[in-house]
């Protein structure tokens, strides 16, 4: 690693960690068990410099895309959270018990718990939530609907609350433990919308200070912070957290950002890039944080609503013929690992099959003869009744990395040897989401993110083709299968563990044995940070980094 | 380095009186501003992209239809265009330049943020391109044909480099390799130097360009032999006359340059993560901001036209023959 002499913030941290330092020294350290580098230090100034588009609301409620719940994961929380094996453990509710028919739900709540504002962290509070999430003025979407069957919210008693659902909901729980249906104190929420948007108040171990838009949030330390969830250790408790300031810098530019972390002016940074994450190995003084997202996959959909698609032979045909591993090794670095399953890795349901997705191009071969596409044309395309065997592409340049965009171009190289004529569209959001509501596309890959397994009956019941008024829908394979309705249908409805599991795998085989999606790797999630960062971990709900228990190593 | 070169030719031409000249100018300045914001607002509503949903959320957002109904209701997206279109010219009229849907707050609020920083950015290119031009031609003039031609190669690539990719370069030197300077923006003077580097070395070039070919005039011409007749130094010949006679062509397009800076400025506050206009303007076009694009191509329209009215009172200054009046 170069020299880094520019270090006159580096020294501020440095003072401050000593001051820090003596003080630790003076009171009881808290730390926690396991930690590798000692005891904690209190204190200190952490820059953490992220890659994706700046919010235009830090209240993950309005909208609710991962941007928001990077940050807000620094100063909301939710009712409850996963712990590393994805079971559901308490956070701001201490229980739960769901109502016989599985329309009712009451949770208690802790009672020590205040927002930053002061006001209490209540029955009532639980319920100011919900409905702000539902106003159609708050324009929620990712937090809609994940409540989209709770009906009614009845304070009880001061500290339980019970939620009355329209239809019993296995994925409730999973449902409230993401960040974009966190607890934010209902005076806050009172305010303008635009005030509410430039500082939310919740309950978490930093508060937001002051933005600089365009430039930096700056979160401060909060003071009274009393609400880990259950799988902090009970000693670390009261210390937390130990940073006094977060500086979130919004840093576009791939490159800049790196060499931001590798001169000292940030000491974490998000979106890293494969060749970034290959050439920081051989460095010391940054480690890596890898948290795949849950939810889906990153996959290609193959659009079975339209030909050639709607014939499975050609499905399979296309699948078969591409050799996905090879351009992930070659283009990846070896920083993603192939999936063969709709569901990302951190998903437990999650159901793979490799032996789908082995390549063979004479079976390939096989299938579109079968399927009629017997010529080929001049330029080596199949054709049938005149007709070249064409697939459009659009690729979404904001969402899909250039490693990604490159095995794409990869893919279609492929397929054209197999005699595919495979038309990629590089696109801006608008445009992009423009060509699928237009039905414009044979193949698409878009990323989603939602705990648990539900996220399979967003995607691929028939539902989800019928679209928005915007044109947006979410089942873009257009997978139309009563078969596979009633199996998402009857999972999202069963709390029975061991049924729900075997309902999730039978959906699971249909989607994969049906070639409607061709699996890529897990939504890639990389953090580089410096070493001196200690106690970084991802929220094991939607692995957003948390800083309540970080410290900066002197 | 995309905006067309005006000719300085046409400003030779014997100046009316001062009065009626300012007066002539301010007209073409509110002209510049209504035909930037007409052909804006005509330009964004032809581009794909439903505005209602844009403030629901932006693409891809899964709002209803009747929240759609009830924004588009609230912001007069209803009305026929022409009737939107003088809504919307009647409110600039009053300096209402609109609520931003995409930040949740009012335009000018939002621009008043961020102009701050990106004028102090082409400000500072600005000079540091002079500053840098200045240098290398006083250098090259004087260091015979092999300086001259060096000199020029120099300003050839300068003029020809891309932003993103010098951008590049200069963090890599001063920030990875020297350590001297942050990558990214910082608070205080030191942050900006990378960032106006970029902008001014092509600038520099291209300023050095035009310099070059009246410098060489200017040199031949027989004021510069009196001078030397006079006795004067090379280097006091060069700063008190033939530069000043260089200068003027270069100072015409300082207007324009100034124009181009802020193009510039899209690229490059995104690369040192600065703020400012051009990166607000970036993300404001990606997410469909109608009031908050229009916004900024106004300011930026409002800024370059009073540059150039700068320009050409310096201009004036420089050159007493501009501002004699005929006989």
């Amino acid at each position: 690693m170069p020299s880094r002499r520019f270090s006159r913030p580096r020294a501020a941290v440095v003072v401050t960690a000593a001051v820090a330092l003596l003080l630790a020294a003076c009171s009881p350290g808290g730390g926690t068990p396991g930690e590798p580098s000692g005891e904690p230090v209190e204190g200190g100034t952490l820059t953490y410099a992220s890659g994706d588009a700046e919010p235009s609301c830090l209240d993950p409620h309005v909208g609710g895309n991962y941007p928001q719940a990077l940050i807000a994961t620094q100063y909301l929380e939710s009712l409850v959270s996963l712990d590393e094996s994805g079971e559901v453990i308490p956070w701001l509710a201490t229980e739960w018990q769901e109502g016989d028919d599985g329309l009712s739900w009451e949770f208690t709540l802790r009672e020590d718990v205040q927002f930053t504002d002061g006001t209490p962290f209540d029955a009532e509070a639980v319920a100011a939530n919900i409905a702000h999430v539902q106003d159609p003025a708050t324009a929620s979407s990712t937090g809609y609907l994940a409540l989209a069957k709770i009906e009614n919210v009845v304070a009880v008693e001061d500290h339980l609350v019970r939620l009355e659902l329209s239809m019993p909901d296995s994925a409730l729980l999973e449902s409230l433990s993401q960040i974009w249906v966190a607890m934010e104190s209902p005076k806050a929420l009172e305010r303008s919308q635009e005030e509410n948007c430039a500082a939310p108040v919740g309950t978490g171990p930093f508060v937001v200070d002051e933005w600089e838009r365009q430039d930096s949030v700056t979160l401060v330390r909060n003071d009274d912070y009393t609400s880990p969830p259950a799988d902090v250790p009970a000693d670390a408790g009261t210390g937390l957290p130990y940073l006094d300031t977060i500086v979130w810098r919004f840093i576009p530019d791939s490159a800049s950002r790196y060499a931001a972390l590798q001169s000292g002016e940030a000491q974490v940074i998000d979106n890293a890039q494969p060749d970034t994450i290959r050439s920081a190995e051989s460095d010391e003084a940054i480690q890596e944080l890898d948290a795949p997202r849950p939810g889906a996959a990153n996959r290609i959909e193959l659009n079975s609503g339209k030909a050639p698609f709607d014939d499975e032979r050609v499905r399979e045909a296309f699948v078969r013929s591409v050799n996905v591993d090879e351009g992930i090794e070659s283009l990846f670095f070896g920083t993603a690992e192939r999936s063969y399953s709709p569901l990302s890795s951190v998903e437990p349901l999650g159901l793979s099959l490799p032996e789908l997705f082995t390549v063979d191009t004479d079976a390939a071969a096989a299938l579109l003869d079968e399927a009629g596409w017997t010529e080929r044309d001049a330029d080596g395309y199949r054709v049938k009744d005149g007709k070249r065997l064409t697939l459009d592409f659009p690729v979404s340049t904001n969402q899909s990395i250039p490693a990604e965009q490159s095995l794409f171009e990869q893919i279609q190289a492929d397929a054209k040897e197999a005699g595919f004529e495979v038309r990629l569209h590089p696109l801006d959001l608008s445009s992009w989401y423009g060509a699928l509501a237009e039905n414009d596309y044979d193949l698409v890959s878009a990323p989603y993110t939602k705990v648990g397994p539900d996220v399979l009956r967003v995607l691929y019941h028939s539902d989800s083709i019928e679209p928005a008024p915007s044109g947006y829908f979410a089942n873009l394979a257009q997978v139309d299968d009563p078969a596979l309705d009633d199996l998402l249908t009857r999972a999202s409805a069963t709390s029975d563990p061991d049924a729900r599991q075997s309902l999730y795998e039978q959906a699971q085989r249909i989607i994969l044995e049906g070639y409607h999606v061709l699996p890529l790797y897990d939504q890639q999630n990389h953090f580089l940070h410096s070493s001196t960062v200690q106690g970084l971990r991802a929220m094991p709900t939607v692995s957003t980094p948390t800083f309540a228990e970080a410290w900066l190593a002197s | 380095m995309t905006l067309p070169v005006p000719t300085t030719g046409a400003r030779r031409r014997p100046a009316p009186g001062n009065r009626r000249w300012l007066l002539l100018r301010a007209g073409g300045v509110v002209f510049v501003l209504w035909a930037a914001a007409t052909i804006t607002f005509f330009a964004l509503r032809l581009v794909p992209g439903d505005p209602a949903e844009a403030i629901l959320g932006g693409p891809g957002s899964q709002a209803g239809p009747e929240a759609l109904d009830q924004v588009r209701r609230e912001y007069g997206l209803d009305q026929p265009l022409v009737v939107q279109y003088l809504t919307y010219l009647g409110r600039l009229a009053t300096g209402d330049l609109g609520q931003s849907y995409s930040l949740h707050k009012p335009v000018a609020t939002a621009i008043g943020e961020q102009f701050g920083a990106t004028l102090a950015l082409a400000l500072c290119s600005l000079a540091l391109a002079w500053a840098l031009a200045c240098a290398l031609a006083a250098w090259s003039v004087r260091g015979g044909r092999i300086a001259w031609a060096i000199g020029s190669g120099l300003e050839l690539v300068a003029a020809a480099v891309p932003h993103f990719w010098l951008a590049t370069v200069l963090i890599l030197f001063f920030s990875i390799t020297l350590g001297i300077l942050p990558p990214v923006s910082v608070p205080g003077p030191l942050g900006i130097v990378l960032p106006a580097l970029t902008l001014a070395i092509p600038l520099a070039g291209f300023l050095g360009q035009v310099m070059r070919e009246s410098l060489l005039t200017a040199m031949e011409s027989p004021f510069v032999t009196t001078a030397r007749a006079r006795g004067e130094s090379e280097a006091r010949i060069f700063w008190r006359h033939t530069l000043r006679h260089a200068a003027i062509p270069a100072v015409g397009l300082s207007g324009w340059a100034f124009g181009s800076l802020i193009s510039g400025a899209v690229v490059v506050e995104s690369v040192f993560a600065r703020q400012g206009l051009g990166r607000s303007l970036l993300s404001a076009v990606q997410l469909r901001d109608v009031t908050l694009v229009t916004g900024i191509v106004l300011v930026v329209a409002l800024a370059y036209t009073v540059m150039t009215l700068v320009t050409d009172l310096a201009d004036r200054a420089i050159d007493p023959r501009v501002r004699a009046v005929p006989q």
